[in-house]
């Protein structure tokens, strides 16, 4: 399925779910598809720990559902998250595997081992039986809502990688500095924790 | 020291350790062992004030540390001296960029009293890391000084940014 049309897809469908992207053409999608600026983290440059970062907000916060979006090339720089995912069992976290064959930050060079991976057999070696696999906007349609109702899911999106058109697509916006508080007042506003320490 | 006393030792020396944390108010650590550290994580794994999670590697823990901080839970890495080599991207993207804080607490290998010979380059190159990328630590060497945990937390709070503490083979033997 095209790229943009499987995030286009992903944020009519979320609710209230916190969202981490990841270093590369994830955040671009997002922030295409979404202008959110507050309730998703842009962890640009992250290569390969979106998904760690997401399972600390989601041990911080398990009244809240956390999305986390990893490429392949990402994944393939630290597959063994997954036994770490398992291990913390995070009833509120699903990562969202990007497949699109490619390291699409970098012009789409070529992922090792491209045809042969299976990331959903992956996930299941490492003890996660919620994995599931999207090819197209129709199968999301039928079963998306069910692969991320309860418990850490893993959702594997096969998608067409990034067009030269859609390399251009704009990055988020956002300093570091930024990004951080934007994220850390929101959710102080909304669940009233404490995340900076002070209150303004 | 005989072996006895030793062990007494290094476990109270643990326990210790795991005070401090918890008095500064981290509820999740994040860790890879290292020989010297093996009783502390024998400790925190059985240590109900926190949620222990052994990490596949170093950076993993960057990354859950930074998530927990994000979402105002505190935590803690700990890491071996090797363990902290690998993470310096993670540590520099991550906790700089985004100005995030950060307590690690490491060994201090390949220091006076290390006798493996694999940490010669911890030796040589450790404390010019944590130079040259900026990073604040403090090396404890007596229980006496534990106390610098709990001020190396506050100041990550302060500076925005990772602050460590490295433990000596003098307080972990």
């Amino acid at each position: 399925m095209k790229y943009l049309d499987c995030f286009r897809f992903l944020a009519a469908r979320r609710t209230d779910e916190l969202v981490v992207t990841s270093a590369g053409n994830s955040g671009q999608a997002w922030w295409a598809a979404t202008r959110d600026s507050e309730r998703s983290f842009y962890l640009d440059a992250s290569m390969s720990l979106s998904t760690m970062f997401a399972s600390g907000l989601a041990a911080a916060l398990p009244q809240k559902r956390v999305w986390a979006f990893m490429g392949d090339g990402a994944f393939c720089m630290n597959p063994g998250m997954l036994m770490v995912e398992r291990q913390m069992n995070l009833p509120n976290l699903v990562h969202l595997l990007v497949s699109n064959r490619a390291y699409g930050a970098t012009s789409n060079a070529p992922l090792p081992n491209v045809e042969a991976n299976d990331y959903v057999a992956i996930a299941r070696g490492c003890g996660l039986s919620r994995a599931h696999k999207f090819a197209s906007v129709a199968e999301l349609e039928r079963g998306f809502d069910a692969a991320v109702e309860k418990g850490h899911s893993f959702v594997v999106l096969e998608v067409e990688p990034f067009s030269a058109e859609e390399q251009k697509l704009e990055q988020p916006p956002f300093d570091g500095p930024e990004m951080k508080y934007r994220f850390a007042r929101a959710l102080e506003r909304d669940t009233g924790v404490s995340v900076i320490g002070y209150r303004l | 020291m005989d072996q006895a006393s030793g062990a007494v030792k290094r476990t109270e020396v643990a326990r210790r350790i795991a005070d401090e944390l918890a008095g500064c108010g981290v509820k999740l650590v994040a860790s890879l062992p290292d020989n010297w550290i093996s009783e502390l994580l024998v400790h925190l794994e059985g240590d109900q004030r926190f949620r222990h999670v052994p990490v596949n590697r170093e950076e993993s823990a960057i990354g859950l540390c930074a998530g927990a901080y994000m979402a105002g839970l505190g935590s803690a890495a700990v890491m071996g001296a090797s363990g902290f080599m690998t993470c310096i991207y993670a540590i520099t993207k991550i906790n700089y960029s985004y100005e995030i804080p950060l307590l690690l607490v490491m060994t201090l290998r390949g220091a006076f009293g290390d006798h493996h010979k694999h940490h010669i380059s911890n030796g040589l190159y450790l404390q010019p890391v944590l130079q040259a990328i900026d990073l604040p630590y403090v090396i404890v060497s007596r229980a006496e000084e534990l106390g610098e945990i709990g001020r190396a937390y506050k100041h990550s709070r302060t500076f925005a940014r990772p602050t460590a503490v490295l433990l000596t083979r003098e307080l972990l033997r």
